[in-house]
Formats: C-alpha cells, sequence, structure tokens
C-alpha cells in the first residue's frame, strides 16, 4: 500500500479536507472534524473473501479520531463484537474502514481506507 | 467545536422480511460491496445526515436485521424512536396486509406520537405489480399517514421519502420546544401550564430549558 503523506492531509492535527469514502460519492466527514491519532490495531481487511479463504487483517496505524459518532456526515456500524463496532461507509457498506471503541465512544477513522478531497 | 447538528432524530423501518429493507431503504445505494466479514456480522445502524430549512439534521436509521421473522419486534428496538417507516413489496400481497399487524405493533410498543410513513417498495417492478398504488393510499388515509412508492434500484423516492418524515418529526419538535419555552417580551409570554406537550419532555426539549 502507498504510504501516506499525513502532513498534506492534516491542518491543526485535524483532517484539512472533506473525507469520503474510497469507492463510492459518499461524504464520511466534514474538513477539521477528526483528529490525527496513531494507534496500533489490526484492522481486518477490506477485500472481498474468497471462498476457503480465511479472514485476514492488516495492522493500521493512522487514524481521524472522532469523539462524537454524530459528528460524521454518513457512516454505518456493524453490530458489536469484542467491545466493539467496525465503521462501513452508509452507502456502499465498504469495510471496515475503521471502528468504534463501545468503553470510550470514541471512533477511528483509518486514513489508508477512505479518500481525500483535494484542496 | 461548535455543535455539528441542530437535531438528531433516530428512524426505524419496519416491514415483513424480503420487503427490501436492507438492501434497499438502508442501503442508499444498488452497488453495495459485499464483504464478508461485514455481511457476517450484520449492522446495527446508520448515520445520515440532511439538511432541512438551513438546519443540520442527523438521522440514525435503525434496520429491523431479521427480528421481523419473529412476526414482532421488541419494545427496546422502538425505545427513542421518532419516526418509523413501515415498508411492504408492491409485488408481495402478504407484505401489504401485514402492515396493518406491523401498525399494532407499533401501537402497543412505540411512543404514541411517533411519527409513521407508509412506503411501497420496488414500483420499478410494474409488471409484477400485486397492490394497487390506490390500494396503498387508502390505507394510509386510513392511519393518517403519508404514503409513498419507492424503488431504489432507480432511486425513485427513497431520498424524498427520508427528507418528508425527517421535515414531519423536525416540525412536531419544534412544536414542542415552543410550547415548553414560549417567546417572552411584552405580550409574547403567555404560558399555558395545562400544555400536555410540556408533560413529556424529550431530550431535546430539556435541553432548551435552562
Amino acid at each position: 500500500m502507498a504510504s501516506l503523506d499525513v502532513e498534506s492531509l492534516t491542518l491543526d492535527g485535524k483532517n484539512k479536507t472533506t473525507v469520503l469514502c474510497s469507492r463510492c460519492p459518499s461524504k464520511i466527514l466534514c474538513p477539521q472534524v477528526g483528529t490525527y491519532v496513531v494507534k496500533e490495531f489490526s484492522l481486518p481487511s477490506m477485500h472481498h473473501k474468497t471462498e476457503g479463504e480465511t479472514d485476514t487483517a492488516e495492522d493500521v496505524k493512522d487514524y481521524w479520531q472522532v469523539n462524537d459518532m454524530y459528528h460524521f456526515e454518513n457512516i454505518g456500524f456493524s453490530k458489536t463484537i469484542d467491545d466493539r463496532k467496525y465503521l462501513i461507509c452508509a452507502d456502499c457498506e465498504i469495510g471496515p474502514v475503521g471502528w468504534h471503541d463501545l468503553n470510550t465512544k470514541m471512533n477511528y477513522l483509518a486514513l489508508s481506507r477512505v479518500k481525500h478531497t483535494d484542496v | 467545536m461548535a455543535k455539528s447538528y441542530d437535531y438528531l432524530f433516530k428512524l426505524l423501518l419496519i416491514g415483513d422480511s424480503g420487503v427490501g429493507k436492507t438492501c434497499v431503504l438502508f442501503r442508499f445505494s444498488e452497488d453495495a460491496f459485499n464483504n464478508t466479514f461485514i455481511s457476517t456480522i450484520g449492522i446495527d445502524f446508520k448515520i445520515r445526515t440532511i439538511e432541512l430549512d438551513g438546519k443540520k439534521i442527523k438521522l440514525q436509521i435503525w434496520d429491523t436485521a431479521g427480528q421481523e421473522r419473529f412476526r414482532t419486534i421488541t419494545t427496546a428496538y422502538y425505545r427513542g424512536a421518532m419516526g418509523i417507516m413501515l415498508v411492504y413489496d408492491i409485488t408481495n400481497e402478504k407484505s401489504f396486509d401485514n402492515i396493518k399487524n406491523w401498525i399494532r405493533n407499533i401501537e402497543e410498543n412505540a411512543t404514541t406520537d411517533v411519527e409513521k410513513m407508509l412506503l411501497g417498495n420496488k414500483c420499478d417492478a410494474t409488471e409484477k405489480r400485486v397492490v394497487s398504488k390506490e390500494k396503498g393510499e387508502q390505507l394510509a388515509v386510513e392511519y393518517g399517514i403519508k404514503f409513498m412508492e419507492t424503488s431504489a434500484k432507480d432511486s425513485i423516492n427513497v431520498e424524498t421519502a427520508f427528507f418528508s418524515i425527517a421535515r414531519d418529526i423536525k416540525a412536531k419538535t419544534e412544536k414542542k420546544l415552543e410550547a415548553s419555552n414560549p417567546p417572552k417580551g411584552p405580550g409574547g409570554n403567555k404560558v399555558d401550564l395545562k400544555d400536555t406537550s410540556r408533560t413529556k419532555t424529550n431530550w431535546l426539549s430539556r435541553c432548551s430549558i435552562l
């Protein structure tokens, strides 16, 4: 995966531009809503699983932290597993694009799994 | 940070399984990404943001996610719901007949002032239609609720339906807010203490009483 140019995506530690789904035009976050954080987390893969293949995950560490779920423009939540819910695109349901921690109520959106508009 | 929205409404989608609640109304996009990981866990709810009369409204939309197979939905699911979309399939008579049962279930479990709307789904499938538009309209009139035919396949009225129910809930909420917090000033401070809407304060109206 191409490395992320975090610096060009942030402004005052927050997302500089609008965050969109990587696959469809769904708007996920408005500018300056998510705070950039580094977290070690193994996020299940987004690709289609072929028969017989086991669930894969990748270590993702760059996230937009969103304190309140209602600060998202459009987002979907999976059912609960292990004190968390996974985030998906509200329109095309691609995911997980991040996760929601049920204990802290914090949301983490993976920079590498979304699209950032230019400007 | 400034408040990012003006209103928050919880909406439910209710109707028989197979009427297209999930694949049509809940998904908003025909071109869904079929991810095994997500489809195995299932989806709980979605948050969508719309704008109405310059106000930013957050809709939290819940799908029954298979609960309807038991022909009844528990009270917990209805808790806090401000709007309910009653969905049937225009190509399935039984799903239409069952709307009456769903309305009864709502009356038994949801708050009395919950906003309801009847949706006849899959109106693109004209050749397989068994429930006429008139029948849907009649039923809606009978219950005093709004009616619309929708098709996500062709994106017909799906957005409109959500805007319509949100508009009605917003009007209702603002009326309640006004009743519990009347404009003050000369000649404008009449307070009707018997106003019944005061007895049922929701979280929104509580916020305004400072």
